[in-house]
């Protein structure tokens, strides 16, 4: 499944990437193509283009506060799930996609 | 000018001072105002209230402001004389005369309570911090100094009641003026001073005698004057001055117990173990007189900022905190007290967690001191390898060693014009020769400079009887008097001279125009060498001698004064208003002045080559090497050594260390090609950043084997691991960011590891600390699991660094690796995790390295 993700925590400097690290870990070990974009301290790393988004099958938002350019995702279904989530049990956050 | 002899003669002036004219500086201008026969009187046109200048409490009253317009009126046989003499006091001196015992004032804010702190639940009192440190002891409650509302207490006759007033005030004198023989900081001298001044006060005197004539006994006469001139000051609408009533009281109660004696008695205050004294207010002398072996804080409920009880305690370095509302009653005697005089708490429980955040803040102060004071003690020297000395500028040789205790690498200008200043005939020879030796000795192994006498001009000394002039910054001043005073300078040169022989001493000479002046400095120097020698006394015949730069004149003979000479020291503040044709003082052309005047930097840029050029040694002693900003300019200009205020000597190291040789001398091209002096300024301050950037990780950044035992105790630590390091001045500060972060869900990451971690300017430098607990402690984490190492991220809010922030993205992925994380745990040693997270994090080189700029790319 070709998947994108968005990660965002409060202070931008580390659950932001710890997030995006598992769900890229999690997306390899369960054959899912997956492009996580992180909106952290630094602004948007990683950004997702229009032509990824229309193309997946399924956004991921491990997200604590409200993020930039949520728009590009109208057209999509979204898993919204708390960073902290994305972190400790990714895997279940993969689950929910298949449900 | 002819007058008329009933016709008093008068001038007005501004009042200039900060604080007003409070005690300190009215005692020395009604002290001056007594040397002269006239009546003198100063009115306060603000109020209108009119006093009798020769009487210090008058004159406090007059309650003069800062801006104050008051008129001075003189009449009597030497009022010509007066009017000169006072007029010149309040132009030259009064200015200067409410310096030194203040200083800055440290009050701080209220502080942030410490987490630790606020959750051990501890009872906390909030003041005003005044004097900073901690103190710990046992309460010692002490009731304020008053004066009786009566003395019940028939007069016998006005002359025996008289008689005893005379008697106290005589014994009062006596008693002060012997405190005054201690050697103690100028700070104590001064509050004495301003004692002595009040029991000598004529306007003080008067109201008592009146009162006695009036019927009054002399105790009676004392309680009623002191709430007379009580009154008056608290009426004031200067904090400083209400603030000198305790001082009144003091004085009024001193005397009472020197006519009633012990029934009289406040009672000495006597401690024996460490204490902190409560009360609700404390009198100057009262602080005095306690045994400072005990006394480790002050908590008053009542006390100016300005009050001489805070001013000594500052410079006694007595934590104090004031404003600790009804600190006396609600304190119990012999309670255990902690005074934070850092923050402004009081913690009347010394409950064990109290006791144990203050150990630890006490080791972690005394690890910042070390840390601070190594560094001070290192020659100064830019991170590209290029020293440059930094010396202090003093005026006596007490100053000495406190310059060399701030780190200053020598004395670059000892300043002897105060030491004929303020008195009526010149030193002798010996008294100056005891200064010079003593100056040299506490500067061993470094040596001292000293400027021989340079006066005129704005520096007048009544006993040389130096004509008035009108332009006297181009008249007769520094070494062009000296030729007419010969025996003033002779004498000075000799004590000089003999001094050598007991330290490292240079010679220089203010105010040189010429090769000539140059030429004769050197033969007089040379006669009294010769004369010394036939005399059997010792001397050192390598003195180096030199000038100052000053004079623009000097910079085009370099080469001819240079092959006569050893060294020189620039002094801007003449130079650039002689070089700019500008006087400092006149508002209108004030602006043009500035030392960073392209012209003048290239100016001074001509002078350092020239006297490099020629093999000699050049340095700065004017205003403009105090300047932190102006570093890269004088670091550019390759100057053998900068002379600055004590004070700033260890900023300056600092900063010259964080700055490159190299990068400044690219920079003051750029200055010196500028069109003016804003486009200079503007340059400066954009390259501030040329700062280095520290690196991220740094192995005294990581603590193993912690002895922390909760969360708010880990977070402290490893907060006060970058305020050691220097990458924070507000652990407080960080400390609440970082737990305002904590409040939002725990940084608990599981497997043992939490990650604390904020955006603040509150600290300097992006910074990562680890810690490798001993104790594991609960954190909240996601997996329940207790936590053993913590990893603090702090970033700077505004002026992100990319390639930082790359690393600790990079950390935080890193994170998330099993193996990653079993190679922290398996690690005991600090050098060992730094080694690892370098490696791990590939840190790139330039980021470890100091050359990097911040610069957000």
């Amino acid at each position: 499944m070709k998947i994108v993700a968005v990660t965002a925590c409060p202070t931008g400097i580390a659950h932001t990437y710890m997030a995006a690290e598992q769900l890229e870990k999690t997306a390899k070990s369960l054959g899912h193509q997956i492009k996580v974009e992180t909106q952290g301290a630094m602004g948007i790393e990683n950004e997702l283009s229009e032509n990824e988004i229309r193309q997946a099958q399924v956004a991921i938002f491990a997200i604590d506060i409200e993020i930039e350019k949520r728009e590009r995702f109208k057209q999509l279904k979204i898993i919204q799930v708390p960073v902290q989530e994305a972190i400790k049990n990714p895997v279940s956050v993969f689950t929910r996609i298949q449900g | 000018m002819p007058h008329d002899i009933c016709n008093p003669v008068e001038f007005n002036f501004i009042c200039p001072l900060p604080n007003g004219l409070h005690a300190r500086p009215a005692s020395q201008l009604a002290e001056f105002a007594n040397g002269f026969i006239s009546d003198l009187s100063l009115t306060n046109s603000r109020n209108g209230i009119t006093a009798n200048l020769k009487s210090t409490l008058a004159v406090i009253s007059a309650d003069v402001r800062e801006g104050d317009e008051c008129s001075v009126l003189i009449r009597g046989s030497d009022e010509e004389s007066a009017k000169k003499a006072i007029r010149e006091y309040i132009a030259r001196n009064l200015p200067n005369s409410d310096e030194s015992l203040v200083g800055r004032a440290s009050e701080s804010a209220k502080g942030i309570l410490p987490r630790a702190l606020m959750s051990s639940k501890a009872q906390c009192r909030f003041g005003l911090a005044v004097s900073p440190g901690i103190g710990k002891g046992k309460a010692v409650v002490v009731s304020r100094m008053r004066l009786p509302q009566n003395i019940d207490e028939g007069a016998e006759n006005p002359q025996k009641e008289e008689r005893r007033i005379e008697r106290a005030l005589a014994a009062l004198r006596d008693r002060i003026k012997s405190m005054l023989s201690r050697s103690m900081s100028p700070a104590e001298a001064g509050v004495l001073k301003a004692h002595l001044a009040i029991v000598e006060d004529v306007a003080f005197k008067d109201r008592i005698e009146e009162l006695i004539t009036g019927g009054r006994s002399a105790g009676q006469a004392l309680v009623e004057s002191g709430q007379f001139f009580t009154s008056l000051l608290q009426g004031s609408e200067s904090e400083y001055i209400r603030d000198r009533a305790v001082d009144i009281q003091e004085i009024c109660v001193r005397l009472l117990e020197e006519i009633y004696g012990d029934e009289f008695s406040t009672s000495a205050v006597e401690l024996t173990e460490p204490s902190i004294l409560v009360s609700e207010t404390l009198a100057p002398q009262q602080l005095l007189g306690l045994d400072r072996q005990w006394l480790q804080g002050l908590v008053l409920e009542y006390a100016g900022t300005t009050s001489h009880a805070v001013i000594l305690a500052r410079s006694l370095g007595i934590p104090t905190v004031v404003g600790v509302k009804d600190a006396p009653v609600v304190i119990p005697q012999g309670q255990e007290l902690v005074v934070d005089a850092n923050r402004g708490f009081i913690f009347p429980n010394g409950t064990a967690a109290v006791l144990r955040f203050y150990e630890r803040e006490r080791r972690l102060l005394e690890r910042r001191q070390l840390i601070l004071t190594r560094n001070m003690r290192a020659p100064a020297c830019t991170k590209d390898g290029r020293s440059l000395e930094v010396a202090a500028n003093v005026s006596s040789r007490k100053e000495v060693a406190s310059a060399l205790a701030n780190g200053a690498e020598g004395i670059g200008l000892f300043r002897t014009e105060m030491l004929f200043m303020g008195r009526d005939h010149a030193p002798s020879e010996e008294e100056q020769f005891a200064i010079y030796r003593d100056a040299a000795c506490a500067a061993a192994p470094y040596s001292v400079i000293i400027r021989t006498i340079d006066i005129g001009g704005d520096k007048p000394i009544p006993h040389l009887n130096l004509p008035d002039e009108s332009n006297p910054y181009l008249g007769y001043r520094g070494m062009r008097i000296y030729a007419e005073h010969r025996e003033l300078f002779r004498t000075q040169l000799r004590a000089i001279l003999r001094a050598s022989a007991f330290g490292r001493i240079q010679i220089m000479a203010p105010m040189v125009s010429t090769l000539e002046e140059v030429l004769w400095l050197k033969s007089q120097i040379a006669t009294l060498r010769d004369e010394l020698r036939n005399q059997d006394i010792s001397f050192d015949p390598a003195t180096r001698i030199g000038i100052m730069i000053e004079v623009p004149s000097v910079a085009f003979i370099l080469d001819q004064v240079c092959s006569e000479i050893d060294f020189f020291s620039i002094g801007t503040n003449d130079l650039s208003q002689y070089f700019l044709a500008v006087d400092r003082d006149n508002a209108k052309v004030a602006e043009l002045s500035s030392v960073r005047h392209p012209s003048f930097l290239r100016f001074l840029k001509h002078i350092a080559d020239g006297v490099h050029r020629n093999g000699k040694w050049v340095g700065m002693c004017g205003e403009m090497a105090s300047d932190v900003r102006n570093l890269p300019i004088l670091i550019a200009l390759g100057l053998d050594e900068i002379s600055a205020a004590s004070s700033q000597v260890p900023i300056l190291k600092e900063t010259i260390s964080r700055l490159s040789a190299q990068a400044s001398e690219q920079l003051l091209s750029r200055l010196m090609a500028c069109t003016k002096v804003e486009d200079v300024d503007a340059i400066l301050e954009s390259t501030h950043g040329d700062e280095a950037v520290q690196p991220l990780l740094d192995a005294n950044l990581i603590a193993v084997e912690s002895e922390s035992r909760s969360k708010e105790e880990a977070i402290r630590e490893l907060i006060d691991l970058l305020y050691v390091a220097g990458r924070t001045e507000n652990p407080d500060r960080l400390e609440e960011v970082v737990w305002l972060r904590e409040a939002v869900y725990s940084t608990g990451l599981g497997y043992g590891f939490a990650i604390p971690h904020c955006r603040s300017d509150a600290v300097k430098q992006n910074s990562v600390a680890l810690l490798k607990l001993s104790n594991a402690i609960d954190w909240g984490s996601q997996d329940d699991k207790p936590v053993r190492t913590v990893i603090l991220l702090a970033v700077r809010e505004s002026d992100p660094n990319n390639g930082h922030m790359q690393v600790l993205a990079k950390l935080a992925r890193k994170l998330m690796n099993e193996q990653f994380r079993d190679g922290l745990i398996r690690l005991e040693n600090a050098l060992d995790i730094s080694e690892f997270l370098s490696r791990a994090l590939e840190i790139p080189q330039q980021l470890k390295s100091t050359s990097t700029v911040g610069s957000g790319t």
